[in-house]
């Protein structure tokens, strides 16, 4: 095939709340084949112009839109563009790699053996290294990206838009998916529009740049080569990061904004150490999962062994692969997480002021204690956010603190003014960009003058001018005596660095010493049936048989009237057990709950019963347990993502709603885990909850909020990355959704349902003998 | 593409009240869902599924020993159940918001692991159409706090009469069970109605509801 035209004519868009549009007026004729790189300043327009090339611009936006977007000649929609956003996490909707890429074939009605055909070609196009039954939550960062290029080349698109394909990866994982990049491009001849913030790595593959101004108009507009040459000091000026220009210098900030409240260990020599990790091992336990059917059982193992030390003045950075363990390294250091194996202990000058014994392990510290002495910028710096507007943001810390107003609010005024953040200061923090929420969890992290800062990839996503006052504020707070902790792959930040932590899947890697072999990178094991052992009717049984017998006996349970009747349908069950759910014991885990609910309703129908009898609240609770107990185990055998095809299939429901929900459960551990981190947050802010149950409450609905807000941005990243594959293609095309797996109603599924019937028809019966 | 255009809103608002802020309403025709609603809609039922666990496992156990000397005001909680079907609503704006929310949320619990078993779809589905109910009754055409709270309300009187009713008090005296209606009546219209009415106003100021009526809403009035 080839590759798509693409001619854009006037192209503006403002969106509603904005005085100046976001895209001004931007012609451009885009032959076939052509490989485009689009660059500029960080807020310049890159990525909405990315999505107004896809069609996907007002499926998530409102505002004003003029001019036109022809793809081949026609508006751009459907199968023909594929686009993939920044965060590939963003575009997972299943929980197998195979379901994953067939999303888009599926929404575009291809039939089953061509939607399969499709998925192997676009997982081997980008050289994805397991089958299509590995489990997508178990990716690396570069392995994630590369299913997501899968995704959309799944298409077989004739026009392929990348946002910034490699920004949250390390150099090598950067390296492989740019490879899986450029062979798949070539392979299709599809031409390719792709925005980049760090051209360096890619002037040599693509042949055309076009660059837009902070006022989102282009620019520059020319072949690569030249026009790097060409026009290199106005795009230095613009803060585009121009290859074999030498790199920004640090800006020069005053120490007292960044010099630490408390005393520093500064002046002695050697420089006092703050904090410590000795031995320190994490193991992580798998979150709640809805999807039962892909629980991982296996624990991850994090960091193994792992000693490190923060001193005052000194600036360490943690480097290594993407998944090798910084992240939860700087984590244990800033006080927020705590190890599973080993301690991290506050030292020396860190402990002055601590009123009575404080633990010495600093994660037990109180949210005020590690607040004073500790700011922490976390990967998801959107994450961070605390305040209603950016002043207020940065000040919260202080205030909780009860730090001397006058002083504390130049400190702060100085940080915005240096970080670039003046004209904001009045804004609604979610109204920022990345790399401005970035800024301003640096500076909320530093403005209170903890002794130790920990900032996990402070740089991603900043333009030149912008990383020198990032870079400045780190070079001044180590000067002026706190200790810092930088987790990054920025070599530019690494340079600055005092001492290196080398870690690898966990490890710190000493140089010269060959350490062992290191653990297998995919250490999260499936979920497997224990072999030999009847695993009853259940098991064999498809979701929709299981649903619906869990159904029919809620709808049996008001028919019973007495005792008798209830004994003798709890038998009966009781007798059936072993043939549904098979041998061996029940998941007390999944039982206690409910018996405890069955116990409740047993007690309180005995005490507002007529006259208090026993027998009222004996019968009242059999009749709860009739339902819920086969309910309760039957339902821990329905595997999600198979209830939804079997409901798209089977019952003929309508798609889209069935395929959102599913794709929405799939979150359901991602939400769980960004609510333990809005958590840190508060707590290394100084906002955590304290002993008080009024203090709980209202943290509990600062967090609730939090997560509300993050699932709502989450929504519409979805929707953008779901509708560029065709999510509601079915609606406008008006060719239905085609299903990759099918959905069966097996004999045993009758079986299933049969049973159900008989056991629930038998209050009915008895009532009436 | 070719003029100005508002694809996400339906330019006809409802009739103006004497306030001055007018209600926005969904582009029509109605029952056209975007996709980002119905992603939306799910997204928000399994965050309130995640919340709702943490409640389950460490707050409702607490709470149902402090009140299990009195068993109704124990349904003064039941509001806390019924949000995701108000906030659906208010925040999509479409028919069917409020029972496809719930029922999404009902799934989550579902597949956690919950003590009532499958019976939790059956009360989604209750719950849900107690909402919807309300949301006809005015035509899809108003979402204010009064809305809301009858929405919570009826919410809640499906949820009783209908299922809780039947199992889980079946056995209470006819007194009882109206004072357990009643309660479970006032959680529906404050915790659900006037507790998700304020949740969804707080939510569009941050701009995190943009793309939908109630952050326009806040937009209008801004300018306005």
């Amino acid at each position: 095939m080839r590759g798509a035209l693409v001619e854009v004519r006037d192209l503006t868009w403002r969106p509603f709340g904005r005085r100046e549009p976001a895209l001004a007026g931007i012609s451009l004729q885009i032959e076939p084949g052509s490989r485009v790189l689009l660059a500029g300043p960080s807020g310049s327009g890159k990525s909405t112009l990315l999505r107004a090339l896809a069609g996907v611009l007002t499926s998530t936006e409102t505002g004003d839109l003029t001019g036109s977007v022809l793809v081949d000649g026609l508006p751009s929609a459907g199968s023909s563009v594929g686009l993939m956003m920044q965060d590939p996490a963003d575009a997972l909707v299943a929980g197998r790699v195979g379901r994953d890429v067939a999303f888009g074939p599926e929404s575009f009605g291809l039939p089953r053996d061509q939607i399969w055909s499709r998925v192997r070609s676009a997982l081997a196009s980008v050289g994805f290294p397991y089958d299509q039954a590995h489990a997508t939550g178990a990716l690396s960062g570069g392995e994630t990206q590369r299913l997501a290029l899968a995704g959309v080349l799944a298409l077989t698109p004739g026009l392929v838009l990348l946002d910034e394909p490699t920004s949250m990866l390390d150099p090598m994982s950067a390296a492989v998916v740019r490879e899986a990049i450029m062979s798949a491009v070539a392979a299709s001849g599809a031409t390719l529009v792709m925005v980049e913030h760090q051209l360096a790595d890619w002037v040599d593959h693509l042949d055309r740049l076009v660059v837009l101004d902070h006022a989102g108009r282009v620019s520059l507009d020319g072949p690569v080569a030249t026009t790097l040459a060409k026009s290199t000091d106005s795009l230095v000026a613009q803060g585009v990061w121009v290859p074999a220009v030498t790199a920004p210098r640090w800006l020069d900030v005053a120490l007292a904004l960044c010099a630490p409240t408390l005393p520093s260990g500064l002046g002695g020599l050697p420089p006092g150490v703050l904090v410590s990790a000795e031995s320190v091992s994490v193991t992580r336990q798998p979150h709640a999962s809805v999807m039962s059917a892909n629980r991982p059982v296996g624990a991850v193992q994090a960091l193994l062994d792992v000693c490190a030390e923060v001193r005052a003045g000194e600036c360490v950075a943690v480097i290594g692969p993407s998944g090798a363990g910084k992240s939860t390294l700087t984590a244990l250091l800033a006080g927020v997480e705590g190890p599973s194996q080993g301690r991290v202990c506050g030292r020396g000058e860190l402990l002055a002021g601590m009123g009575g014994s404080p633990p010495e392990a600093i994660h037990r510290w109180t949210s005020r204690d590690l607040a004073a002495r500790f700011g922490w910028v976390p990967q998801q710096a959107e994450q961070a956010i605390v305040g209603r507007t950016v002043r207020d943001d940065v000040l919260s810390t202080s205030r909780r603190l009860g730090l001397d107003d006058d002083a504390s609010q130049a400190r702060v005024d100085g940080l915005l003014e240096v970080l670039g953040l003046t004209a904001l200061s009045g804004a609604d923090p979610h109204h920022l960009s990345g790399g401005e929420q970035r800024r301003l969890a640096l500076a909320g992290a530093i403005a209170h003058g903890p002794s130790v800062l920990v900032l996990d990839e402070p740089s991603v996503g900043q333009d030149r001018s912008t990383w020198s006052a990032v870079a400045g504020v780190i070079v001044a707070a180590r000067d002026a005596g706190v200790g810092v902790v930088l987790a990054t792959h920025d070599p530019l930040l690494i340079a600055l660095a005092d001492r290196r932590i080398t870690l690898q899947a966990g490890r710190v890697l000493d140089l010269g010493v060959n350490s062992q072999p290191l653990p297998a990178p995919d250490a999260v094991a499936m979920m497997n049936e224990p072999a030999g052992r009847y695993a009853g009717l259940a098991s064999r049984s498809g979701p929709l048989s299981l649903l619906l017998a869990s159904i029919v006996l809620v709808l049996g349970a008001p028919f019973i009237f007495d005792l008798r009747t209830a004994l003798i349908a709890m038998g009966v069950q009781v007798a059936l057990a072993p043939v549904v759910l098979g041998v061996g014991p029940p998941s007390w885990r999944r039982l206690l709950p409910c018996l405890f609910a069955v116990a409740s309703v047993s007690f309180s129908n005995w005490l507002l019963s007529p006259g208090r009898e026993v027998s009222s609240g004996a019968l009242a609770g059999l009749r709860v347990a009739f339902f819920v107990v086969p309910g309760v185990l039957l339902a821990s055998r329905i595997d999600p993502s198979a209830l939804g095809d079997h409901l798209g299939q089977g019952l003929r429901l309508p798609a889209r709603p069935v395929v959102a929900a599913v794709a929405a459960l799939h979150r359901f551990e991602g939400l769980g885990e960004h609510w333990d981190q809005l958590a840190r947050i508060r707590r290394v802010r100084g906002l955590g909850p304290g002993r008080s149950p009024l203090g709980r409450g209202r943290s509990v609905a600062a967090l609730t909020f939090g997560l509300l807000i993050e699932t709502l941005r989450q929504a519409g990243r979805m929707a953008v990355s779901m509708e560029a594959r065709g999510f509601s293609a079915a609606v406008t095309s008006g060719r239905r959704r085609t299903w990759a797996e099918p959905a069966p109603w097996l004999p045993s599924d009758s079986l299933m349902l049969a049973l159900a019937l008989v056991v629930a028809g038998l209050p009915v019966m008895l009532s009436r003998m | 593409m070719a003029k100005p255009r508002n694809t996400l809103f339906s330019t006809q608002t409802a009739k103006r009240s004497r306030k001055a802020r007018a209600t926005v309403l969904a582009a029509r025709p109605l029952m056209r869902w975007r996709g980002v609603d119905l992603i939306t809609a799910a997204m928000l039922a399994v965050a309130f599924g995640v919340v709702f666990w943490g409640f389950d496992t460490f707050i409702y156990p607490v709470l149902s020993l402090a009140t299990a000397n009195f068993p109704p005001a124990g349904e003064l909680m039941l509001g806390v159940w019924l949000i995701p079907a108000v906030v659906g609503a208010l925040v999509i704006r479409r028919p069917g918001a409020a029972l496809f929310t719930e029922l999404v949320a009902a799934n989550v619990e579902l597949f956690l692991g919950n003590k009532w078993g499958a019976a939790v779809l059956l009360s989604g589905v209750l719950q849900g159409l107690g909402v919807e109910l309300v949301m006809a009754l005015f035509r899809h055409r108003r979402y204010g706090v009064v809305v809301a709270a009858l929405g919570g309300v009826f919410s809640a009187v499906f949820e009783i009469v209908l299922y809780e009713w039947q199992s889980y008090v079946a056995d209470f005296s006819g007194a009882w069970k109206a004072v357990y209606l009643g309660c479970g009546m006032v959680s529906g219209a404050v915790i659900a109605g006037v507790g998700g009415w304020l949740l969804v106003r707080a939510l569009a100021r941050t701009g995190a509801l943009n793309a939908f009526p109630p952050g326009q809403e806040v937009r209008e009035s801004q300018v306005a």
